[in-house]
């Protein structure tokens, strides 16, 4: 569960990203396929020759789903469903894998943000993104 | 086990010249506290840890972090032999202080958000990938003489 304090945090960083999904979700993604390489294998068309136009589509479709589940805090399950689905069905990446992608956005969010990333707000932010985590790989079984 | 490239090594120690350990210790402890709060169950002797800026300005959180810090940087000069650095301590962590190894991963990763923090664009993935191979080698060294 969220406090208001948390869904503050969440919000505020989001009001920094907005606008720049494209962006921030490409170097999500490089930063996972360099700092680990095993997830290139749920990415093959992606990961094989880096085309940063594909990075760009696709770090936009992502990061978009992120908004989504910002907007829709208080429920995630059903805002995500769809994509809980197509992760339960088609997917299928480990949920060992959710905790790299994590650590990515952490990286991402403090890089671009620097001092302006407060410690309430990773904390903040690493809670909603396990919660996200958790709700997408929840019908695997 | 780590096998730290010519690049890797370069990474590390580059960004590592920059790092003032004063600051950067208590930070990365003080966020470990509060991002992942049942870590704080290894300093109930630290007093207020409250709330987040307790924490971040507790004097004890900011001295030990000081310590972990400076024996990172000590492994930095020996990142060949991550697990003879690390041997003594990696005891004293499994017979002492009893701590579940999966918190030197989760420390590892904080102080990788800090370096970000502090280095901005020039925390590159690449840098990040030698950074990340860095703290998982210590993670590693520290949890292999647990028995």
């Amino acid at each position: 569960m969220l406090s208001a304090q948390e869904r503050a945090q969440i919000a505020q960083v989001w009001d920094l990203i907005a606008g720049h999904e494209a962006q921030f979700g490409a170097e999500l993604l490089l930063r996972l396929f360099t700092v680990y390489p095993s997830t290139k294998g749920y990415f093959p068309h992606l990961s094989a020759c880096q085309d940063a136009a594909q990075l760009l589509s696709h770090g936009q479709r992502m990061l978009a789903a992120v908004g989504a589940a910002v907007q829709h805090m208080d429920n995630l399950r059903a805002a995500l469903s769809p994509l809980a689905d197509l992760h339960a069905l088609v997917l299928r990446v480990d949920p060992a894998n959710f905790p790299l992608l994590i650590q990515c956005f952490q990286v991402v969010l403090a890089s671009h943000l620097q001092d302006e990333y407060t410690v309430e707000m990773q904390a903040a932010w690493d809670k909603f993104l396990t919660g996200v985590a958790v709700v997408l790989t929840e019908k695997y079984r | 086990m780590s096998n730290f490239t010519a690049e890797d090594k370069a990474a590390i120690t580059g960004l590592w010249a920059k790092v003032n350990v004063e600051d950067a210790g208590g930070e990365t402890l003080g966020r470990l506290l509060v991002v992942y709060p049942w870590t704080q169950r290894f300093f109930d002797s630290f007093g207020s840890l409250s709330s987040p800026s307790a924490i971040m300005g507790n004097p004890k959180v900011k001295a030990h972090g000081v310590k972990v810090l400076t024996s990172l940087g000590e492994a930095i000069k020996n990142l060949d032999d991550l697990k003879g650095t690390f041997g003594q301590l990696s005891e004293l962590h499994c017979d002492k202080l009893h701590v579940d190894p999966e918190n030197f991963r989760l420390l590892g990763n904080v102080l990788v958000t800090v370096l970000a923090v502090l280095h901005g664009k020039e925390f590159t993935p690449e840098v990040q990938a030698s950074w990340q191979k860095m703290v998982a080698g210590v993670a590693s060294a520290l949890g292999s003489r647990y028995h």
